[in-house]
């Protein structure tokens, strides 16, 4: 294969033309999807304030760790906490239920805003070579994006009267930083980041089927696909088919035990 | 730009890309085994469906009440879901819509069954819209970029797939299986198709459909009540959105008048605009106001 090189002219009316499409499309963001994700949360909310335990009914650890487990690949550990707590909505200082899934799901977009910031800041550092603007832009906007699905679930963490999750997934750490010190490039970041919005994408289908209240699985559902859209574009980068799967799978989801231990 | 929007820019005539034929198979090709593993985790929630929904009628299960109750939370997730001002938005269908979702007899026959055969009937349209696209030369013949024509190509047979998935289960349901494209939104391809004489109408009313499509289904895993459908849904619904994510970077592109760089070469991303990077995911959190209402597509 071989590709063109742009022309500057055209370009410079391209890029002109797709800032501004950029910022309406922010301002959609603002009014559209925003609107209905602070509906779910303060559904969420509303049924945390009048029963503590709206999270938790039918939803015990091992109920949502087990199909989060039985997705994972790699993985045979399983939860070690208990359902039917009874009393709220934690057990030895964690928390269960939807609240546990809230809690594995924050600390993946923490794990994702922390790496995504590493790249930038390798980036800026010149450790990555010559980082093309639509790459600089992708890892800006994913990065602001995963930070507002860690807010997301954290709001519903905090309002149920537990302290929000701000540490990364810590089974996924010492992976994803050893991985991270091998990359010496643009592509390797992609693949890296790839790797991360697959898993996100995966945990989240897969939490899905596993969380009980509605408003549980309306976040989750509410943010899947912009981790799918986020690796399609990653694969598109990467120069490979954009849209794999015809189903996506959950073969890489996180197990409930990455947040439980 | 999101599906919903229009804009003023017309679409410039696509250009020639060179783009080796082969690697392109080849992609696909590792496109259809990843899909092969993809598929693994699905089979199984349709198994298990057929089985439950079998056991189900055996010893009737289904509840009448149950299947209201689950159509009215439906229907209370689509109030205030207007559309915006694009082609979907024409329809004007919510207010007889919603007449026909509130009949009794309408909600007795499941509302899983009748969620699930929406979903059909927008995967019937997607795949006759896909098709009719491939016979246009500038979709699916020689003048075609070949990124976009096997874009095409392979979003029909996926979206064919996702048909095969939504009927199984509707039969496992106890349902019948949907066969006939969504009613309204046929319409709304109908009058689109005389304007489709470049690839930017085309794109537009792709991008319409899949928006349309994933809405419907991110609504639709808090409105089923089977778990083995929501599984089935939940796995379409992230595509859905690729797909039209896919689309919203091929459509900034063509509207820069930057045809040529709707290739998958190897360091193509270089030459990429910076709001390349941030055209295919508009929203933090996938917005469901253009979803379908639940019965749309539903057999009476």
């Amino acid at each position: 294969m071989r590709h063109r090189n742009r022309t500057p002219d055209v370009m410079a009316i391209s890029e002109h033309e797709l800032t501004v499409m950029t910022n309406d499309l922010e301002q959609i963001h603002q009014d559209v999807g925003m609107p209905a994700m602070n509906r779910a949360l303060a559904e969420w909310t509303e049924k945390s304030r009048s029963s503590r335990r709206g999270f938790l009914i039918g939803a015990g650890a091992v109920a949502g760790g087990a199909v989060l487990a039985a997705c994972s690949s790699g993985s045979s550990s399983s939860t070690t906490t208990t359902a039917g707590s009874g009393s709220g909505s934690s057990t030895a200082g964690k928390l269960t239920g939807d609240l546990a899934v809230a809690a594995l799901a924050a600390s993946l977009e923490n794990l994702a805003v922390a790496a995504y910031g590493d790249v930038l800041t390798a980036a800026g550092a010149g450790k990555l070579g010559t980082v093309p603007p639509a790459v600089a832009t992708f890892v800006t906007t994913v990065k602001g994006q995963h930070t507002q699905h860690a807010q997301a679930w954290n709001s519903a963490i905090v309002a149920a009267g537990h302290s929000a999750i701000t540490t990364p997934d810590a089974a996924l750490v010492p992976t994803v930083n050893k991985a991270f010190a091998k990359v010496t490039d643009v592509t390797g970041a992609a693949k890296l980041a790839l790797t991360l919005e697959d898993v996100a994408a995966a945990t989240y289908q897969s939490a899905i089927g596993a969380v009980k209240a509605t408003s549980s699985v309306k976040v989750a559902a509410s943010i899947q696909p912009v981790e799918m859209q986020h690796a399609a574009i990653l694969n598109f980068v990467l120069g490979q088919y954009p849209v794999p799967n015809a189903f996506s799978p959950t073969k890489d989801a996180r197990p409930l035990t990455d947040y439980t231990g | 730009m999101r599906g919903r929007l229009k804009l003023s820019r017309s679409a410039p005539e696509e250009g020639r890309v060179d783009v080796d034929p082969n690697a392109m198979t080849s992609l696909i090709e590792e496109s259809q085994d990843l899909h092969r593993d993809a598929m693994a985790s699905t089979v199984p929630a349709l198994t298990e469906m057929v089985e439950t929904g079998q056991d189900a009628r055996a010893h009737g299960l289904v509840d009448p009440d149950e299947s209201r109750a689950v159509a009215a939370r439906r229907s209370t997730m689509m109030t205030g879901a207007v559309f915006g001002g694009g082609l979907l938005a024409a329809a004007g269908i919510a207010g007889a819509l919603e007449a026909l979702f509130a009949s009794p007899a309408f909600a007795a026959s499941g509302a899983d069954v009748q969620i699930l055969q929406t979903a059909s009937s927008i995967e019937v349209l997607a795949v006759a819209t896909y098709k009719t696209a491939l016979t246009l030369p500038f979709i699916g013949g020689a003048s075609a970029n070949p990124v976009v024509k096997a874009f095409a190509t392979t979003t029909m047979q996926q979206h064919m797939q996702h048909l095969e998935a939504f009927n199984a289960a509707i039969t496992g349901l106890g349902g019948k299986a949907q066969t006939n494209p969504d009613p309204v939104l046929a319409q709304v391809v109908q009058k689109a198709v005389p304007g489709l004489t470049s690839p930017g109408p085309v794109v537009a009313l792709a991008l319409e459909l899949e928006q349309g499509a994933a809405e419907t289904y991110v609504a639709d895993v808090a409105a089923l009540s089977d778990a083995n459908a929501k599984k089935v849904t939940a796995s379409i619904m992230g595509v859905e959105a690729q797909h039209a994510s896919v689309l919203l970077a091929v459509q900034a592109l063509l509207n820069a008048n930057a045809p040529q760089l709707i290739t998958l070469a190897p360091g193509n991303v270089a030459n990429l605009p910076a709001a390349a990077g941030s055209v295919g995911f508009p929203d933090a959190f996938f917005p469901t106001d253009q979803a379908r209402p639940a019965s749309e597509g539903a057999l009476s």
